[in-house]
C-alpha cells in the first residue's frame, strides 16, 4: 500500500496515455482533432449508457433524447432567443436539465425493468424530435440553430479571440476544443469509474443479476433504477453539449433514434459494464464513418459520397461494417472489446510467469479472471 | 456498528395466510422465534417453507397474518426496509452477483453504509474512507466463514459449497440481528455439510443472533435447532424441540413417512 511502485505500474499506462493525447493537437490536423473531439462526446455519452444499460442492465432508446435535451439545452440557454447567459454556465444547467429530464421520467424509469424500458424510452425519441422540429422559438425548427462558442474567463473556444499560438502551433477551435473535450472526458472517466467501484455501482450490478438479491440486501430498488436513469442522463447531456460545440450547430435530425442506435452499438460493441469499452466502443463507432467517407476513393466497393449511383456510400458502408462488428463480437467475445482486451492481457501476463514457482500460480482461469478485475495487487498482497 | 450488542427481538410470526389466486401456500402460520436461538422450519417439498421465507424478507405480502421483529411490523416494510431492520437472508438456490466475493460481501454491507451517487462520484475522502473500512470488516468476515482465500477471485469460478457461503457470508455482512437460512447445506457433500454446521454453530456463538433455518437434512435440523415448526401442506402442524417433533406422530405421518427416526447425517 505505501510502496509506489506498484501505483506508478497500475497508473502508468493511463498517465502515458493521457500525455500522448494532449499532445495530439500539436501534430495532428483538422479532420483528425474533429474525429477525436466527436469521439471523446460520444464516449461520454457512451459511458453515461453504459451505466444504466451495460451496468444496472435497464436498456435505453431515448439516449438521443438526453443529448439533445444537453445540446439544445446549451444552444437556447447561452443563446440569442433565449436567457443569454454566460456559456460556461449554460452548460453546466443544460447538464443539470438532462438531468431533471431524466428525473421527470424517473417514475417510469424506476419501476420498468430492462428490456420494457427499451420501449417506453423509444416514446421520448419521438417526443424529442417533434418538439426540436415543432418548437422554432427554441430550437430554431428543422435548420436547427448555431451553437455559441463556450467561453470560460475571456478566453473562448474559437477561432481566435484571444488568438493563441503554442509552440508554433496555432489554436483554432479544434485545437482549443480538443483540450475541453479531453478535461470533460477525464471528469467523466474519474466519476463512472468511482461510482462504479463503490457503493452505487455494486448495488446497480445486484439489481442487473438479481433484483430478489439486491432487494433482500437493502438496495433501494426503485430508486436505485431512477438514479441510475437521472445520472446516465446527466452524462449524455455533457456529451450533448461537447457535440453541440464541436458540430457548432445543432439540428433536429440528427438526434433521432438511430443515434440511440448508435449508443447501443458502442457499448456492445465496447463491453458492457466497463468505462474503458465504453470508450472504445464509442471511438470505434465514431471515428469509422468519418474515416470511410475520408477514404472512400481508396476504398474498394465503396463510392465517393454524394455519386448517388445506387452503389453503397461510406456512410452505409460504415453501418454494414460495425453492424458486422456487433455480430462477431456476441458470437466471438460477448464481452466486447473490453473483454478481449483483458483476455489477452492476462494471457500475456501469465506467459512470462509461467516457469516461475508452480505454488504461487492459480490454475489459468482463475489467473485470467483475478487479473481482469483491478484487485489484482490485492489477491497477491493476500495470497500466502 | 452493533455486532454482538444486545440480544435481537423476538420475531414473532402470527397466522400469516398466503393465497396465491388459488393456492393456500400458507395457512394460519403461528410461531415464535426467541431471541438468540436457531429456530428450524421443517416440512415437506411445497409445504411452504419458502414461501414463509419470502414473507419473512418481505418479498411476498401476507394475504393476513403478521410478522412482527421487536416493535416493527414487517409485512408492511419493502424488503430493503427490512433488511435495514437487520433480517439477512440466503436463497435456496445460490443467488450472488457479478464479480469477486468481495464485491458480493460488500453488498451486503450496503445497508449499513451511505455514499451515494455524487460521493461515490466524487471518490468523497468520506466515501473512500467508508469503503475502506467495511472492506475491512467483509475481509474478517470473509475469514470467519472460511473464505478468507478466496476474497478477490470472481465468484464464478468457486465451487458449489463455498458459493454457499458467500450466500452466508453476504448475509452475515449486514450485521443481521436475525439471519434465514434457506436450505443451507442443500447438493453439499457430507464434508461441506459438517463445515457449513461447524460455521453456523460459530457464528450463532460469537454473533449471538437468532437463526430461521429451512433444511431438508434432518441430522442437521437435530443437531442444531433449538425449537423445530414443521409446515405440511401450508399449515403448521407440530412445534416443539426436535426430540418432541421427531416423536410427534403427526410428524412421523407427514413428513417422515411411516418408518421411526432420522436416517440422513
Amino acid at each position: 500500500m505505501s510502496d509506489l511502485r506498484p501505483h506508478l505500474l497500475k497508473r502508468g499506462p493511463l498517465l502515458l496515455t493521457a500525455l500522448l493525447l494532449c499532445a495530439l493537437p500539436f501534430y495532428l490536423d483538422a479532420f483528425w482533432l474533429r474525429i477525436g473531439l466527436f469521439s471523446m462526446a460520444a464516449a461520454i455519452g457512451a459511458v453515461g449508457l453504459g451505466l444504466l444499460s451495460g451496468t444496472a442492465g435497464q436498456l435505453s432508446l431515448g439516449h438521443a433524447f438526453f443529448l439533445a435535451v444537453g445540446a439544445y439545452g446549451y444552444v437556447w440557454l447561452a443563446g440569442e432567443p433565449g436567457p443569454g447567459l454566460p456559456p460556461a454556465v449554460a452548460a453546466v444547467l443544460a447538464v443539470l436539465l438532462a438531468g431533471a429530464a431524466g428525473g421527470l421520467f424517473s417514475p417510469v424509469a424506476g419501476r420498468v425493468k430492462g428490456i420494457y424500458l427499451g420501449v417506453a424510452t423509444l416514446a421520448l425519441v419521438f417526443l424529442g424530435h417533434h418538439v426540436l422540429l415543432t418548437a422554432d422559438s427554441v430550437t430554431g425548427g428543422f435548420n436547427g440553430r448555431s451553437v455559441p462558442p463556450l467561453e470560460l474567463g475571456g478566453f473562448t473556444f474559437a477561432e481566435s479571440d484571444p488568438e493563441l499560438t503554442v509552440l508554433g502551433v496555432p489554436f483554432g477551435v479544434e485545437e482549443r476544443l480538443w483540450y475541453l473535450g479531453l478535461a470533460l472526458f477525464a471528469v467523466t472517466w474519474f466519476t463512472a469509474r468511482g461510482l462504479l467501484r463503490g457503493r452505487p455501482g455494486r448495488a446497480l450490478v445486484a439489481l442487473r443479476d438479481s433484483e430478489t438479491a439486491a432487494s433482500v440486501m437493502g438496495v433501494h430498488v426503485a430508486r436505485y433504477r431512477s438514479t441510475a436513469f437521472v445520472v446516465s442522463s446527466m452524462y449524455a447531456g455533457l456529451a450533448g453539449v461537447l457535440l453541440a460545440l464541436s458540430f457548432r450547430r445543432v439540428v433536429p435530425d440528427y438526434f433521432s433514434l438511430a443515434l440511440s442506435v448508435d449508443y447501443l452499438a458502442m457499448i456492445v460493441i465496447g463491453g458492457l459494464g466497463s468505462v474503458a469499452g465504453a470508450t472504445a466502443g464509442a471511438v470505434f463507432v465514431t471515428a469509422l464513418p468519418l474515416l470511410m467517407t475520408r477514404y472512400a476513393d481508396q476504398l474498394p466497393l465503396v463510392a465517393a459520397p454524394g455519386s448517388g449511383d445506387g452503389s453503397i456510400g461510406p456512410t452505409e458502408a460504415s453501418r454494414y461494417l460495425y453492424g458486422a462488428a456487433i455480430v462477431v463480437i456476441l458470437l466471438y467475445a460477448p464481452d466486447g472489446l473490453h473483454g478481449l482486451a483483458r483476455r489477452t492481457r492476462a494471457r500475456l501476463r501469465r506467459r512470462p510467469s509461467a516457469p516461475q514457482p508452480p505454488g504461487t500460480g492459480p490454475v489459468p482461469a482463475a489467473a485470467a479472471a483475478s487479473a481482469a478485475s483491478d484487485t489484482t495487487a490485492r489477491a497477491k498482497e493476500h495470497t500466502p | 456498528m452493533t455486532a454482538p450488542a444486545a440480544a435481537p427481538p423476538a420475531l414473532d410470526v402470527a397466522g400469516v395466510t398466503v393465497r396465491f389466486a388459488g393456492l393456500l401456500a400458507l395457512d394460519d402460520v403461528s410461531f415464535t422465534v426467541a431471541p438468540g436461538t436457531v429456530h428450524a422450519v421443517i416440512g415437506p417439498n411445497g409445504a411452504g417453507k419458502s414461501t414463509c421465507f419470502n414473507v419473512l424478507s418481505g418479498l411476498y405480502r401476507p394475504t393476513a397474518g403478521s410478522v412482527r421483529l421487536g416493535a416493527a411490523e414487517l409485512t408492511r416494510l419493502a424488503p430493503h426496509r427490512i433488511a435495514a431492520l437487520g433480517v439477512a437472508r440466503t436463497f435456496q438456490n445460490i443467488v450472488t452477483t457479478q464479480g469477486t466475493v468481495a464485491d458480493n460481501l460488500m453488498l451486503g454491507r450496503h445497508a449499513l453504509s451511505h455514499a451515494g451517487f455524487a460521493a461515490s462520484a466524487l471518490r468523497l475522502p468520506r466515501a473512500v474512507r467508508e469503503q475502506r473500512a467495511h472492506l475491512a470488516k467483509a475481509r474478517e468476515i470473509a475469514e470467519l466463514t472460511g473464505l478468507g482465500a478466496h476474497f478477490d477471485a470472481p465468484v464464478a469460478l468457486l465451487s458449489y459449497g463455498d458459493r454457499k457461503r458467500v450466500e452466508l457470508a453476504r448475509a452475515l455482512c449486514l450485521e443481521p440481528r436475525v439471519l434465514l437460512l434457506d436450505e443451507p447445506v442443500a447438493g453439499m457433500n457430507a464434508a461441506e455439510r459438517i463445515r457449513m454446521t461447524e460455521v453456523v454453530r460459530e457464528i450463532r456463538a460469537e454473533l449471538g443472533l437468532s437463526v430461521v433455518l429451512v433444511e431438508h437434512d434432518m441430522g442437521l435440523v437435530m443437531r442444531l435447532a433449538d425449537e423445530v415448526t414443521v409446515l405440511d401442506f401450508g399449515r403448521a402442524i407440530a412445534h416443539g424441540t426436535p426430540d418432541e417433533v421427531r416423536r410427534d406422530p403427526e410428524v412421523l405421518r407427514a413428513y417422515l413417512g411411516t418408518t421411526t427416526g432420522e436416517d440422513a447425517a
